[in-house]
């Protein structure tokens, strides 16, 4: 039995790691805004799943108090804090997909390469020039 | 006098100033500035309880570490708390762009930074971070343009990630421990973690943690986000919030991470960072951009600073993120009537007289001209430096020298041209903001004795693994 909660360990680290390169690399290839923002979720993913198997312990219950004895725990703390690393990555994706709105309606794209040549052509950052010179 | 009060009372009047400008505008406007005297007297008063009794503990909640969240007010984290107030009352925004939310968000980045300067917990100090770096986006944000909202976002997308592996790092030292507070993990660590592992949480750690200290290579988004956020934000950022990043690293130096390679792999990022930043504001011709490279040159000194972590050390880095945080938010406010490219500033003077005399002093102490306290910060971390011995320490101090001549080499042209040649466009520029900073500034020059005792005070009341905080039952595993 084990080895069989210790291959169970490995595969959560595993997912974990897979999941943050994933990530990376989507984060690191691809010009759509909203594909980079994808990508970044899944490094957060990747991270909070690496806080739970940190709290992994082989043949244990969750961490839930019942009545008569208790049996042996998950480590509920890794749990306890990914609730909180959750809402704030909720609230910084919110913020940012906030931003990406305010890009797209100012230079007309959310494409990266699109976006910094149209910001260099910006001189007051306020996208005017663009949209004087758009047709 | 609870020290979570310096978080609690900035972020409740955060929270009440919306609606209090909804009810009466005038009441709002008043408000916000007074919240933070109140914070600052808050501050002085745990000073004095800091400095009497030594560092003040709680663990809110009222359980015990690992179960409740450590607090800690010692004389390191309230210093800065104390100049996070003062600055942010300084630059308190008053006119632009819907002042309200700016002063709700300034009030929000106070508390939050504030927390993070007295945290003792590693998740506790994650989720300030992460707090203060939501302050900071709404902030730079604050005029909409789409030129602040990429530069916004980049800062994000870095952020966030750095955040996320910062997460990680805090992950493997949970799962090699078993613990988060700081000063339970200063004596556990050593036996827990193999010198690999606790290598790569500091490496994680660093990631995330060096993306508001401005280290590279995690400072892209610089010069892009105080080219495009007011130069009120921009003094702000670069004045107090990236030194609060590099304080946390100080603490997680000073308390896991001692009698690590750690320091080694901060005083190699540290140089490459110094170097970096002044290279490239040497080469700078926007006058923004040239302040923003700058100031990552001068938090890599900082950083450098650090990375002896002995308390002249300390006080050698508490010294130099002072000085800078005088100057470089005066600089920032200053400019920001000047035309922001280079060649423009020719005959500046002629106009903006006062302006462009401002000016030079600033870049004078920049550069570490005596009697200016730059030149005092500089020669207490070159002191510092060769004090510890070493080729590496060696060697970071030739660096500093070589780059106090680059510096010279961009601020001091510049500050000549203001004053040569018939002016292309009469300018006029009012210093307005920056003027209690240069007060500072030339107060400091005559009180540079007890400035100096001060901070070597502070400096040697940082507490080490040896003296860690809470005094913690004999059972616990992993001693060496």
């Amino acid at each position: 039995m084990t080895s069989h909660s210790d291959l169970l360990g490995i595969m959560f680290y595993g997912a974990a790691v897979a999941l943050l390169l994933i990530g990376l690399y989507t984060m690191l290839t691809r010009r759509h805004l909203i594909r980079v923002l994808l990508g970044l979720t899944l490094v957060e993913a990747g991270v909070n799943l690496a806080l739970v198997a940190a709290g992994f312990r082989p043949e244990a219950a969750a961490p839930i108090l019942g009545p008569g004895a208790a049996p042996a725990m998950v480590d509920p703390v890794p749990q306890a804090l990914i609730l909180t690393a959750i809402v704030i990555g909720v609230g910084i994706l919110a913020f940012a997909l906030s931003l990406v709105v305010r890009i797209h309606r100012t230079y007309g794209s959310v494409d990266l390469q699109v976006i910094g040549e149209r910001l260099a052509s910006d001189p007051d950052g306020t996208g005017s020039e663009i949209r004087r010179r758009a047709p | 006098m609870s020290p979570a009060l310096l978080l609690a009372v900035p972020v409740l009047g955060a929270f009440v100033l919306p609606s209090l400008h909804r009810a009466s505008p005038f009441a709002s406007r008043v408000a916000g500035p007074l919240i933070l005297v109140v914070q600052v007297a808050l501050v002085a008063a745990l000073w004095q309880q800091a400095v009497v009794h030594g560092p003040l503990v709680i663990e809110l909640g009222g359980l015990p570490a690992p179960m409740g969240i450590a607090w800690q007010a010692d004389q390191l984290g309230l210093l800065w708390c104390g100049a996070l107030a003062l600055l942010a009352l300084v630059l308190w925004p008053r006119e632009g762009h819907d002042p309200n939310r700016a002063a709700t968000l300034t009030l929000l980045l106070v508390g939050a930074g504030s927390g993070l300067a007295l945290s003792a917990d590693l998740f506790n100090l994650f989720v300030l971070y992460e707090l203060t770096a939501l302050a900071s986006f709404g902030l730079v944000v604050s005029q909409g343009t789409g030129a602040q909202a990429a530069a916004t976002l980049r800062f994000l997308l870095l952020g966030a990630t750095g955040s996320a592996l910062a997460l990680l790092g805090i992950a493997l030292i949970y799962a090699a421990t078993g613990t988060l507070n700081l000063a339970q993990l200063a004596q556990v660590t050593p036996g827990a973690m193999s010198d690999p592992l606790v290598l790569t949480a500091f490496a994680l750690l660093l990631a995330g943690l060096g993306v508001k200290a401005e280290l590279f290579p995690l400072n892209t988004w610089v010069p892009e986000v105080y080219g495009a956020a007011s130069p009120r934000v921009a003094g702000l950022l670069a004045g107090a919030v990236s030194k609060l990043a590099l304080l946390v690293v100080l603490r997680l130096l000073t308390t896991i991470f001692a009698d690590t390679g750690a320091a080694m792999v901060l005083l190699g990022v540290a140089a490459v960072t110094v170097l970096a930043g002044e290279l490239a504001a040497y080469r700078a011709q926007d006058l923004r951009r040239m302040l923003a490279y700058s100031s990552i040159g001068q938090l890599g000194l900082m950083a450098l600073a650090f990375s002896v972590s002995n308390p002249t050390g300390i006080a050698a880095g508490l010294a130099l993120g002072l000085h800078h945080l005088l100057v470089k938010p005066a600089l920032f406010v200053m400019i920001a009537d000047w035309p922001r490219r280079r060649p423009q500033t020719r005959g500046l003077a002629a106009g903006a007289p006062w302006s462009a005399a401002a000016f030079v002093l600033l870049a004078l102490s920049l550069v570490g001209v005596p009697p200016l306290p730059g030149f005092w910060a500089k020669l207490v971390l070159l002191q510092a430096l060769l004090g510890t011995g070493g080729g590496p320490y060696a060697a970071a101090a030739a660096l500093v020298l070589v780059i106090t001549v680059v510096e010279a080499g961009y601020l001091i042209p510049l500050a000549r041209q203001l004053y040569s040649g018939e002016p292309a466009v009469r300018v006029r520029a009012r210093i307005g903001r920056g003027v209690p900073l240069i007060l500072a500034l030339l107060l400091a020059v005559v009180l540079i004795g007890p400035v100096a005792q001060r901070l070597d005070q502070v400096a040697s009341s940082v507490p080490g693994p040896a003296t860690a905080l809470p005094r913690l039952s004999a059972s616990e595993p992993g001693q060496p």
